[in-house]
């Protein structure tokens, strides 16, 4: 659900025969965008992937023929990033040439709620992204067929994600559609996915089952088919905040990369390694291409990210969870989404009633946000803890993610030996 | 042959969605012709097939090599041919029905070529190859028709960069995985021609508007043809003005006509030339 107030769709007339009539906005020319905001991005990189690289080049013996595909990716997602940042404000003079704009609700009273905000930028990530991972197969030359399957098959159901988040945030596509059609885009996956799909029982309950080992075969797919599909709209819920959308993936990206390198360098299983690493491979480019964005993005939001890039980054990381065979973990990382999806829950079903925005009170007054009865994290945290500004909410509700990702390392740490 | 089948996915795919982009966006002509070699990438790295060619027989004695391994070279004339393949169908067009119509037509030939080799050969991996084009071309048939259903003469819809790209993409997909692409080059006769023709335009030499479409006259609903360097235009001036139906319907019939001379050259090539 995004946040901004749409007011026109999309308007393409092309006739073949008379001659074509040409629109020009007004303001197309003299439009430009606030320049990024590159020392927040900073602190929050520093932040976020100093962990992992002290991780990654100093604290694990990483064997060097896994190192070197890693730090090449890396590189590739820096020239991403970088990328990124040029694209951005090319896309959108295109995109508000074509009418494709929100109101930023949270400013209404104030001079900034009447500024025309580009909407859909996440359509540069999305293509960004593309590119890189695409490129980034040259450069890991395994003989290995099974990970060029996967490989493709992740960037196939990505890419069809991108392009149904686009089509939806173009074309409005009624919520009902929206739920079903990350299923599809899954099916790639399904199909590559040759893992085991056996649960291992916890210690505690195997003298009720009877069993250690359960294999769930097809349920188990179907599992990994709605956790996409929950990670897709989980983001997508959980936003309506400059910078939160954004903010939130790229702390769980984090989380993601420090779970994946903790894992390779304490174990000695080559496939269990291969695993987190092709995690790695989606998940640097992700974080990357997300920081330039946040660089516009980050409160006072001088572009909008659009259901595209929600779902893109939901996708991408449900992907990572699946062919990297650590999904339980990505769940628990993903708290704050399911806390808020059991929040929404009333009002997605229909018990309570759902406006078209569940969006905390805007005062333009005082600045600050109050909360709603709506059932969302946002409008359930300033409830609790009082009034907020904008920028403070979002920042609470990313360290809120922080905390919840390392609760979850905190957690696999003392339930290894008891759990498994 | 996931690999191959997922690659595949991912190429058509990425090519949707830059169609798409540039049907809402309006992406300038030098990105769209840039795009579509990112979007062959995937395609690129999963053809595992061999990168020879084989030498007609009669030019033997020159090169002085039956078969010639052109490695890179052939990935790259791979991505050229995607590129081609993608946007010559985007310039063939201006006619109700006839960007979907072309599609149809070489689709139609692209199948039966593919039974025809499978019928006469007995070596699986070539029959797997064939088969593959087949699964891609299918789909690509029905759907195909089933928006010519509205988009036939007077067009209801239009259908935008997003088909045309696509379909060309798909086409030249199972032209490199299924191992026929100088064949589906030959099916594209057409297209080739048209892309001769508008050459000097498309290079700036000749001066170019925005759209190079037959002049239409209300009063007698036919087109005639001005002097911009399409197929459309010349078949009109060589054959006079034409309602839009008919004239769509004679360039069908080319395609048409152009894909049976390719079945006939291989038959008769087949033994001098290979």
């Amino acid at each position: 659900m995004t946040a901004r107030k749409r007011t026109s769709s999309v308007t393409n007339s092309e006739n073949p025969l008379p001659p074509p009539k040409k629109t020009t906005i007004a303001s197309a020319d003299d439009f430009h965008l606030a320049p990024p905001k590159l020392g927040v991005i900073f602190v929050i990189s520093s932040l976020l992937c100093s962990l992992y690289l002290y991780l990654l080049c100093f604290h694990y013996n990483v064997d060097s023929e896994l190192k070197r595909p890693i730090l090449i990716n890396a590189g590739l997602s820096l020239v991403g990033f970088f990328v990124t940042l040029k694209l951005i404000p090319v896309a959108a003079r295109y995109v508000l040439r074509r009418n494709m704009f929100g109101f930023d609700i949270n400013k209404r009273g104030t001079p900034q709620g009447d500024v025309k905000v580009p909407e859909s930028l996440g359509i540069a990530v999305g293509i960004v992204f593309l590119i890189v991972a695409i490129i980034f197969q040259f450069f890991n030359f395994t003989e290995d067929s099974l990970w060029l399957v996967e490989y493709n098959a992740a960037l196939a159901s990505i890419c069809f994600m991108i392009l149904l988040g686009f089509v939806d945030d173009v074309l409005d596509v009624p919520w009902r559609v929206k739920l079903l059609l990350p299923s599809f885009a899954t099916l790639p996956l399904l199909m590559a996915y040759a893992g085991h799909t056996t649960i291992v029982i916890p210690k505690p309950l195997v003298s009720y089952f009877g069993l250690e080992i359960l294999d769930l075969g097809r349920i188990y797919k179907l599992y990994m088919a709605l956790l996409a599909v929950f990670c897709t709209n989980s983001i997508n819920i959980h936003a309506g905040l400059n910078g939160l959308e954004i903010g939130q993936t790229v702390v769980i990206a984090a989380a993601i990369l420090v779970h994946n390198v903790m894992q390779i360098g304490a174990s000695v299983d080559t496939e269990f390694r291969q695993a987190h690493a092709f995690s790695i491979y989606l998940t640097q480019p992700l974080m990357a291409t997300s920081l330039a964005m946040l660089a516009y993005n980050w409160y006072p939001s001088a572009v909008f990210v659009g259901d595209t890039y929600t779902v893109f980054a939901g996708m991408t990381m449900a992907v990572a969870g699946i062919l990297g065979h650590f999904s339980e973990t990505l769940l628990i990382f993903f708290l704050p989404q399911v806390l808020n999806f059991l929040l929404s829950l009333p009002q997605l079903a229909g018990i309570v009633k759902c406006p078209r925005h569940r969006l905390p009170k805007f005062d333009p007054a005082t600045g600050l946000l109050t909360g709603t009865k709506d059932g969302t994290l946002v409008n359930v945290y300033l409830r609790i803890f009082g009034r907020k500004s904008e920028k403070s909410l979002c920042i609470h509700l990313l360290v809120f993610q922080a905390l919840a990702c390392a609760f979850c390392f905190l957690l696999r740490h003392f339930l290894a030996g008891w759990y498994k | 042959w996931l690999v191959e089948y997922n690659a595949a996915l991912a190429s058509i795919c990425f090519m949707i969605l830059l169609g798409f982009v540039d049907d809402v966006l309006d992406v300038p002509w030098r990105v769209k012709l840039v795009l579509p070699s990112f979007a062959t990438l995937p395609l690129l790295m999963a053809y595992a097939g061999h990168t020879t060619i084989v030498i007609p027989k009669p030019l033997v004695a020159y090169v002085g090599l039956e078969v010639l391994d052109l490695g890179r070279i052939y990935k790259l004339y791979m991505g050229l041919l995607a590129v081609f393949c993608t946007n010559s169908i985007n310039i063939h067009a201006g006619l109700n029905g006839l960007e979907i119509g072309q599609t149809v037509v070489t689709a139609a030939a692209i199948l039966i070529h593919n039974v025809m080799q499978i019928g006469s050969s007995t070596d699986p991996e070539y029959h797997q190859a064939h088969a593959f084009s087949i699964y891609l071309t299918q789909p690509l048939m029905a759907t195909s028709l089933a928006l010519l259903a509205f988009n036939w003469c007077p067009s209801s819809v239009f259908v935008g960069d997003t088909y045309t790209v696509f379909a060309g993409m798909t086409m030249a997909v199972v032209g490199i995985l299924g191992h026929f692409s100088e064949t589906l080059l030959i099916f594209f006769l057409p297209q080739v021609l048209n892309f001769l023709l508008s050459l000097p335009q498309l290079a700036g030499i000749v001066k170019c508007p925005r759209h190079r479409l037959p002049r239409f006259d209300p009063a007698t609903g036919l087109l005639t043809g001005t002097k911009d360097g399409t197929l459309v235009n010349v078949y009109l001036r060589l054959f006079g003005p034409r309602s839009e139906k008919s004239l769509c319907i004679h360039l069908l019939a080319f395609q048409a006509l152009a894909c049976a001379f390719c079945f006939l050259l291989r038959h008769f090539l087949a033994g001098w030339y290979k």
